[in-house]
């Protein structure tokens, strides 16, 4: 028997069909005034008449927000929290954290890239997710394709299950409804890594060894060659943070770290203080690593490399690293830095880091 | 199960190379005879043109692949592309300078020869199918060819698993070009995967590496080999009739909205955003090869079947693409 959460965020997704880009704060008002439907209970009703293995036992948001779609399929529940008659987005965070003391296996949680950053303001990386998407800006890459998918990794799934970590992006929704898009990383959940079913073949995968060794071996790799008296940054991102392990040296996730000959020199670094070390020590290279899925490498998930910032560093000073488990899945790496020149300079072939003496030639596209 | 994952010929060899592995089945006790071997190799070398004192013989061309990684990456810089799919890739970096893949990309699926060429400044063995499995595209060209075999420090294998497809081959150059080496195997054309005859053509510097390479292969397979061999006629009949499949295929994907790539050989790349493709399709019976393990997700390479398995495969796939719409 696996313990697996539900949480729906029940108004996720109602502003796409009006137009509005999401339902963050007031936009909800608006978007029901405007004869928005609910979109997310078509999807978890939808994803329940998929699942086909009997052995779980949901604990369920009261409500909208779970219990509705779990009552009559037969599935065993018990009710996690209390919510009022309008919910919100500190109920998913509250009864997130109560579902934790539940010990679940599994928390699956139905919304957008706005009910990814509740969730992962309460449990971060401790338990694992199924990200149902269901929201109108889904970023983050840790969502499933489909109702569909989520089905088929809810029937495989057990506690030896593979893990990874995905990213949850933060997009400001006031900028994203003026057709500007910005966006910045804002946390790590894990989510269930399952491969396709895999066939009987005697072809062999390019992928091969588990995630978190392919880290360590880029960790490894990255170490061996590292400079004296040169500066390195290290971007966001659990890749890098492998990296920051190997050196042994305490790593911002989200932020940028600069170490020099072993040392932590800066922490969380912001644009300026990342010019100031360029100022001092002459020289310095960038360590990043893309997100998964989209494979931005900057303009999405390390705002702090400025263009000013990657203009001083060059091309060439660029380490870019990366799981085969990730890159070999990316079409290309993407930069999107707001200056077309950057962008340009960016541009092209580019050599990923991507195992111990093991590279991946890319195309960069802006 | 209707097996369309593997890029296995769907035809059955000729009733003769059948008899031939039964006449070899009923002497396995003994060894395969020296002289069967020497057959084999001269039929090879009627077949490719190509010298018999450069032909290695292989059970697979996976083990003879292997033995050139082993033997030629010391020391070197080991070039592929991805997505493909080499055996023991991952093992030559133990002995390798390193491994550098090309990430092939959509729609065009190129190598890019510059970076290729500056990559191979340094002492490197470059192994590429061409054409390359599962995109089914030519990634080298003749005057790439050329261009790397002219630099002396790189070693070039090309896997033609799928000449008789295909019809290119670089095996012309093998007498110009010392550096070159090219492998075919019997499994695909000749219909003849279970039994595992695969070939080398091997330039001097390959051909000095591989002097200790024992090849003993059972008595069943050298013996339908050589048959097939002999037969070549029915092999084009049928390799003729899986290309008129695939280019029927090819239509009718397309019809149903299907994004299928062009091929020259006897599978197709497709992609798809049916979510969960290749799982929906094996419980409907049709095994199809999803590559998302080892590359962009969305992509599938579906191997020609028999006409009725290939209809098959074309009615399921209508039917879901109806339920998704």
């Amino acid at each position: 028997m696996i313990r697996v959460g539900l949480i729906v965020n029940p108004i996720a997704g109602m502003g796409g069909s009006v137009g509005l880009k999401g339902t963050d704060g007031e936009a909800y008002k608006k978007a029901v005034e405007l004869g928005a439907k609910p979109v997310s209970s078509i999807r978890v009703r939808d994803v329940f008449s998929l699942i086909r293995r009997k052995d779980i036992l949901f604990f369920v948001a009261p409500g909208i927000m779970g219990e509705d779609y779990v009552k009559g399929t037969g599935f065993k529940y018990e009710i996690v929290g209390h919510v009022g008659e309008k919910t919100s987005a500190e109920d998913t965070k509250r009864i997130a954290k109560e579902m934790m003391e539940e010990k679940i296996d599994l928390l699956i949680f139905v919304g957008g890239d706005g009910t990814a950053r509740d969730i992962a303001d309460s449990i971060d990386l401790r338990i694992p997710v199924l990200a149902v998407p269901s929201g109108v800006k889904m970023f983050s890459s840790v969502f499933t394709l489909s109702p569909h998918a989520a089905a088929n990794i809810i029937d495989s799934f057990n506690k030896e299950t593979p893990l990874t970590e995905r990213e949850v992006m933060d997009i400001d929704e006031d900028a994203f409804r003026e057709n500007r898009l910005a966006a910045r990383l804002y946390s790590y959940l894990r989510v269930p890594r399952i491969e396709p079913l895999l066939q009987a073949s005697k072809e062999a995968s390019s992928v091969g060894k588990s995630e978190e060794a392919q880290k360590r071996e880029i960790a490894d790799y990255i170490v061996e060659n590292m400079e004296n008296d040169f500066v390195y940054f290290l971007g966001p991102g659990t890749t890098v943070k492998a990296i920051a392990d190997r050196i042994g040296v305490e790593k911002t996730l989200l932020g940028i770290d600069a170490v020099y000959n072993g040392r932590l020199i800066g922490k969380d670094l912001n644009e300026k203080g990342l010019l100031k070390i360029i100022d001092t020590y002459g020289k310095a290279e960038i360590i990043i690593t893309p997100i998964g899925g989209n494979g931005f490498i900057f303009g999405r998930g390390s705002k702090q490399f400025t263009p000013k910032v990657l203009e001083k560093i060059g091309k060439e000073n660029i380490i870019v690293v990366g799981t085969k488990a990730k890159v070999l899945k990316l079409e290309c790496l993407r930069v999107d830095t707001g200056d077309a020149d950057v962008d340009r300079m960016l541009s092209g072939p580019v050599k990923v880091v991507a195992g111990y003496k093991e590279e991946v030639i890319m195309e960069v596209r802006a | 199960m209707i097996r369309l994952d593997l890029n296995e010929n769907p035809y059955s060899p000729p009733k003769e190379v059948i008899d031939e592995a039964k006449k070899g089945l009923s002497e396995v006790r003994r060894y395969c005879d020296p002289k069967y071997l020497e057959e084999l190799r001269n039929l090879i070398e009627e077949y490719t043109k190509i010298p018999k004192d450069k032909i290695v013989v292989s059970p697979g061309s996976d083990i003879i692949l292997r033995e050139v990684i082993h033997e030629f990456s010391i020391d070197r810089k080991v070039i592929a592309v991805n997505p493909s799919f080499f055996p023991a890739l991952e093992c030559a970096k133990r002995h390798a300078r390193k491994l550098v893949r090309f990430q092939l990309t959509p729609p065009e699926f190129r190598l890019n020869s510059e970076v290729l060429m500056q990559e191979i400044r340094d002492p490197s063995l470059i192994i590429i199918d061409n054409p390359n499995n599962p995109t089914g595209v030519e990634v080298l060209d003749r005057d790439l060819i050329i261009k790397i075999l002219e630099n002396t420090n790189s070693l070039l294998l090309v896997d033609e698993a799928y000449y008789e497809f295909s019809l290119k081959t670089s095996s012309g150059l093998i007498n110009d070009f010392d550096n070159l080496a090219i492998t075919r195997t019997l499994d695909k054309g000749f219909s003849l995967a279970g039994l595992r005859v695969g070939y080398l053509l091997a330039g001097e510097k390959f051909r000095e590496g591989l002097s200790d390479f024992i090849t003993f292969l059972p008595r069943p397979s050298v013996y339908a080999a050589i048959t097939a061999l002999k037969n070549r006629d029915y092999m084009r009949e049928n390799v003729e009739k899986i290309i008129r499949e695939r280019k029927r295929l090819m239509n009718e994907l397309k019809e149903l909205g299907i994004e299928a790539f062009p091929s020259s050989t006897n599978f197709i790349l497709i992609r798809s955003d049916v979510v969960g493709l290749s799982g929906r399709l094996r419980s409907k019976g049709i095994a199809i090869k999803d590559l998302s393990r080892e590359w962009i997700p969305g992509y599938y390479r579906i191997s020609i079947g028999l006409p009725e398995e290939n209809d098959l495969l074309l009615k399921s796939l209508k039917e879901l693409l109806n339920k998704e719409s």
